[in-house]
């Protein structure tokens, strides 16, 4: 998680701090990053789709996205195409 | 009221375009148009949005791809190389890519799709509309003369502006809501701030520059849109259907021009029963014209006796067209 990858100032009231986090607002943070990675993922079939052979606009415009969307063209393209199962639903 | 009229009695329409089917003159009539403004001392840039341009064959000059081209005084022609402005547009988001993250080359993947979507058909018509934006942004002239494609060409051209717009404005809202979401597990985490989004930025660029376009085109105060057509039936049945899609677009139609008209003189003279026809077929579509479109009807341009090319045939055709 991004909260250990921060230096952790020392002392009983950061540790207080950190479990009262980890208990209240954790799976909140976790939820809206995950939506978030929803959302990236739709905006990117959106604008790239001609990437999966799904032409949905003209590529005039979408081009100039390209070089912002570059790092999560391989985990989307993945996350599109990969077969669906049971535990999708699930999860 | 005539086509002179209309220039001196609406100096602010800066943006002319002449449309019509193919073939009747509407490269023939900009050009004239423009050579008449810059002699009367604007500063006139006529340029092509069409891929077969034939702007270099009406001024007997190669223009093509070179930028504005100065023809007489004040008077510059332009036609723009869609397939070029494509490959430096591919290069540039291809430098875009190694200058934000550092890489030797583009990555495989990304590049075969950078290379495949130069082959969509739209790719063209993106390019040229993004051209046109690029010319009328700057604002260096006083008169911009549209040559514009064959109508259901420049229709598309103008429903594509629309059409851009709405999927904009839907993606821009999206984008948004990211941002929300980004801010929501900031907070929550006592994140001070979140990134700035890039990706809005480059949307609302975008948005700007499809906005600056299509307002400019149905600019009542400021465009001009000048009709041709032809005497005979299925042009005027044509132009008709147009000029209604045209309203629809809220593209503002200043008038008619009606070309190729053969001069009434011949009449006098012995000539063939085969001329004489279209002489009369030519009448009796003069007349339709007259009861449909009036006084909305600015000039009727003869048929010449050769075709319209190079400086001395234009500036005989403008002295007849705004005598």
């Amino acid at each position: 998680m991004a909260e250990q990858d921060k230096p952790k100032k020392s002392g009983i009231f950061q540790v207080f701090k950190d479990i009262v986090y980890g208990m209240s607002s954790h799976e909140m943070t976790r939820h809206a990053v995950r939506s978030r990675a929803s959302m990236e993922h739709l905006f990117i079939l959106i604008t790239m789709g001609d990437l999966l052979g799904v032409p949905i606009l003209p590529p005039y415009y979408s081009l100039r996205l390209l070089p912002y969307i570059t790092p999560q063209i391989s985990t989307w393209k993945r996350r599109m195409l990969r077969e669906r199962d049971i535990t999708d639903t699930l999860g | 009221m005539s086509l002179r009229q209309v220039f001196e009695s609406h100096p602010e329409r800066r943006y002319i375009m002449f449309g019509g089917k193919g073939g009747l003159g509407k490269t023939t009539l900009s050009a004239t148009c423009a050579y008449w403004l810059a002699r009367q001392g604007k500063r006139v840039l006529l340029f092509s949005v069409d891929p077969q341009a034939s702007l270099s064959d009406i001024f007997q000059k190669d223009i093509f791809g070179k930028g504005a081209v100065p023809i007489i005084d004040n008077l510059w022609a332009q036609e723009i190389d869609a397939d070029k402005r494509i490959q430096d547009y591919q290069n540039e988001i291809r430098q875009k890519i190694l200058d934000m993250y550092g890489f030797d080359k583009v990555p495989e993947e990304i590049d075969s799709y950078i290379a495949s979507a130069s082959a969509e058909p739209a790719m063209e018509e993106s390019a040229i509309f993004d051209a046109v934006v690029d010319i009328i942004v700057k604002g260096d002239y006083d008169y911009y003369i549209y040559d514009l494609v064959p109508l259901g060409h420049a229709l598309y051209y103008l429903s594509m502006a629309k059409v851009y717009d709405e999927w904009i404005n839907k993606i821009t809202k999206l984008r948004e809501e990211m941002g929300q979401y980004d801010r929501v597990a900031a907070t929550l985490r006592r994140q001070e701030s979140v990134e700035e989004d890039k990706i809005l930025e480059e949307l609302r660029y975008i948005k700007g520059r499809i906005n600056a376009s299509s307002r400019i085109l149905t600019d009542k105060q400021r465009a001009a849109f000048f009709f041709v057509l032809v005497p005979e039936e299925m042009i005027i049945l044509d132009t008709r259907k147009a000029a209604e899609l045209f309203a629809r677009f809220d593209v503002p139609i200043s008038g008619y021009v009606v070309n190729r008209v053969l001069p009434q003189e011949l009449r006098a003279g012995k000539i063939p029963a085969y001329l004489k026809n279209r002489i009369n077929m030519q009448e009796k579509y003069l007349g339709d014209i007259r009861s449909t479109l009036g006084n909305q009807v600015l000039a009727y341009v003869p048929e010449m006796e050769r075709d319209i090319t190079g400086l001395p045939m234009i500036e005989r055709l403008a002295e007849r067209l705004f005598k």
